[in-house]
């Protein structure tokens, strides 16, 4: 609402005390008190100052300023109209005004104006100059309206907006922080990696990947894997586990690929591959990760030499002094000395013992590299136990080894390692029932399976140990001091049973003795 | 029964030994060290039986015996091959071997060998 510049007031007159009078009111005009009463009917506050006076106090206002306000005309009439500012003195709206007022023009601003109990409510205020004939502002007109309800909205819509920046802004500032996060794990890792689209071309690899590999990021990204450095990631077995394997078997853990690789040579690798099923941006693209054991398998090749050829070099002395003891034992004359008779036997007993480790040695060195190979073929399992029961009795006079059952089959694996794991479970059980003489071995077939089980009625294995005793150099606490060694033979019987896709368990009641079980599929279906 | 046995195996306590535990059931014994000069001394002394080790220097046993069994004068000597190899047994008789012994073994076991082998 523009108001004009009013003119024609330059009768007011200094003397007009009755400020509910409308200035210049000097019952002139017949139509003032109508107007008057429309003023009073509007929903705008309507003020006049007079410039003429020091500080341009207010002179006229209607009702509906007062009810606006909350103040009475007597607090009103006379003032200066910034009392409706109250303390807040630092809007800039204020100087907008005091400019116009100065150069006597008209303005309109939205302020801050508080009422009388205090509440702040937002004025709309124009304000125009009434200049007299001569040019002179005599007066200025505000016009004001309660406009807090519709500024309010708007300042809940700026700051809801305000807010909703901010919050895309801490998303934002989130979402960089947790990509820059998972990038730095991507590459800080000490692995190679792969990420892949679902058409296998490469989004992304790691720092290690590039290092690897001797390639840059620019070679590699947006390129498909087939194709990168002149094909050279195009390796059937590769693409068998991406195409074949990973979409019916995801993931895809410890997949062995050796791939000779133009610039840096043979490699071997070791891939571990997981496609994204969640639903979103990211599904379907796979993420490949590929551990270089090039090195590692070398090194594990290099410890299991070095370990043959130590173990060969021991025997060969180790042959030597057991062939001199036997020798020695029949140098012995019938009537010899008990004393040294004994020394014989003991010295005979612990040759046998460091045999035993140095073979264990090479045996637990193989097992851990998982070099064990096994070499198959097909033997009487049955007879296969007998003989080598039949060894064991022999070297063990004061037992007495009973075989029932049988398997009745024609067993396809290495027998010798079996064969191993059987003598290994019969000493065990002479060794550790030295009061008792009696060692059952049964022979059986169950369901597709052979199963063999050496009982014995020695010393038995507490609950706790028979969770234990299949581990690397663990030994039954209670044994340990009367039959020390390294304990590492059943650690290797398991290996071997496992190795032949069978089962080795214990059972055993503490002080009564213990049954060593063992089962192997008929149906070839290892581990190898 | 009496045999002429020729030792060969490139440790020289292993030799001692064997020798004295064979010489102690009457048979006669000769050792030879030097794998390169095996086969001289079979041409030299005409042995009934072969005691061989496997891993020697320069000419290992199983070559040895691979060289023997084709060379028709001497494919009917008799070899037992001695190894602390794990896989010794398999090597040995791959290459022809009559028999075949661990490292550590048992005279007795040693001596029915000897004795079966003709
Ligand atoms: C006709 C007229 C009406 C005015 N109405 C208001 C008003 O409703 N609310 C307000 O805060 N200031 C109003 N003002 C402004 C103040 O009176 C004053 O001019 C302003 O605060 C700037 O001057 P200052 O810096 O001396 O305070 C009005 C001024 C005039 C001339």
């Amino acid at each position: 609402m523009r108001v004009p510049a009013l003119r024609g007031y330059e009768n007011y007159m200094q003397n007009h005390t009755s400020t509910d009078q409308l200035p210049g009111d000097a019952g002139h005009s017949p139509d003032l008190p109508l107007i008057k009463a429309a003023l009073d009917a509007s929903v705008s506050g309507i003020i006049i100052t007079d410039n003429q006076l020091p500080d341009n106090p207010i002179i006229y206002c209607n009702e509906s300023f007062e009810r606006m306000t909350g103040y009475k005309r007597i607090e009103i009439i006379g003032h200066n109209c910034r009392f409706l500012q109250a303390d807040d003195r630092q809007q800039p709206e204020r100087l907008k005004i005091r400019r116009a007022v100065q150069e006597g023009e008209h303005v309109s601003v939205e302020i801050r104006n508080y009422k009388k109990n205090g509440d702040l409510f937002w004025n709309e205020l124009f304000i125009s100059p009434v200049q007299a004939a001569d040019g002179r502002v005599t007066h200025f007109i505000g016009v004001q309206h309660d406009v807090t309800r519709r500024k309010q909205a708007e300042e809940d819509l700026y700051r809801e907006k305000e807010l909703r920046e901010q919050k895309i802004k801490e998303r934002t500032l989130q979402l960089n922080a947790s990509k820059e996060y998972l990038d730095s794990i991507i590459q800080t890792v000490r692995e190679s990696l792969v990420v892949l689209g679902p058409d296998l071309k490469v989004i992304g690899v790691n720092r290690h990947f590039l290092n690897t590999f001797k390639v840059t990021a620019s070679e590699t990204e947006d390129k498909s894997l087939y194709d990168l450095g002149n094909g050279q990631w195009n390796i059937p077995k590769l693409k068998e586990l991406l195409e074949n394997i990973l979409p019916s078997n995801n993931p895809v853990l410890d997949f062995e690929v050796e791939h000779i690789f133009p610039h840096i040579g043979k490699k071997l690798m070791l891939l571990n591959a997981y496609r994204v099923e969640l639903e979103g941006e990211y599904r379907d693209r796979i993420l490949l990760a590929i551990e270089d054991i090039t090195d590692r398998r070398a090194i594990e090749q290099r410890k299991d030499d070095f370990l043959s050829v130590a173990s060969h070099e021991l025997k060969t002395p180790l042959t030597t002094i057991k062939g001199y003891m036997q020798i020695l034992e029949r140098l012995l004359p019938k009537d010899a000395d008990e004393k040294l008779l004994e020394v014989v036997g003991k010295s005979t007993k612990h040759i046998e013992r460091l045999n035993t480790l140095i073979k264990e040695l090479l045996d637990v060195s193989r097992i851990q590299t998982g070099n064990i190979t096994l070499h198959r073929e097909r033997f009487d399992f049955d007879e296969m136990v007998r003989e080598t029961a039949d060894t064991i009795q022999n070297v063990s006079p004061k037992h007495r080894l009973v075989i029932s059952g049988s398997t009745g089959i024609d067993y396809e694996g290495d027998e010798s390692q079996l064969s191993q794991v059987v003598s290994n479970l019969l000493s065990n059980a002479i060794k550790y029932s030295p009061d008792s003489a009696n060692i059952e071995v049964n022979l059986a077939r169950v369901s597709d399976y052979v199963k063999f089980s050496v009982t014995d009625f020695g010393v038995g294995i507490s609950p706790d140990d028979q969770r234990k005793i299949f581990e690397r150099f663990y030994r039954a606490s209670d044994t340990q001091k009367n039959y020390p060694g390294m304990g590492i033979g059943l650690y290797i019987c398991e290996q071997i049973v496992s190795h032949h896709g069978g089962n080795l368990w214990v059972d055993s009641e503490h002080g009564k003795g213990s049954t060593f079980n063992f089962t192997l599929p008929i149906k070839q279906k290892t581990n190898e | 029964m009496s045999k002429k046995i020729l030792i060969c195996d490139d440790d020289e306590g292993i030799l001692e030994m064997l020798e004295m535990a064979l010489y102690a059931e009457e048979h006669e014994i000769s050792t030879e060290i030097n794998s390169l000069k095996l086969i001289g001394r079979i041409r030299d002394e005409r042995p009934d039986l072969l005691i061989l080790d496997l891993w020697m220097p320069v000419l290992s046993g199983d070559q040895i015996t691979r060289t023997l069994k084709e060379m028709p004068e001497y494919k009917n000597l008799p070899i037992l091959v001695i190894s602390a190899s794990r896989d010794g047994e398999d090597i040995a008789r791959k290459a022809g071997a009559n028999d075949y012994l661990a490292k550590p073994f048992d005279i007795d076991e040693l001596l029915k060998k000897v004795e079966s082998l003709n």
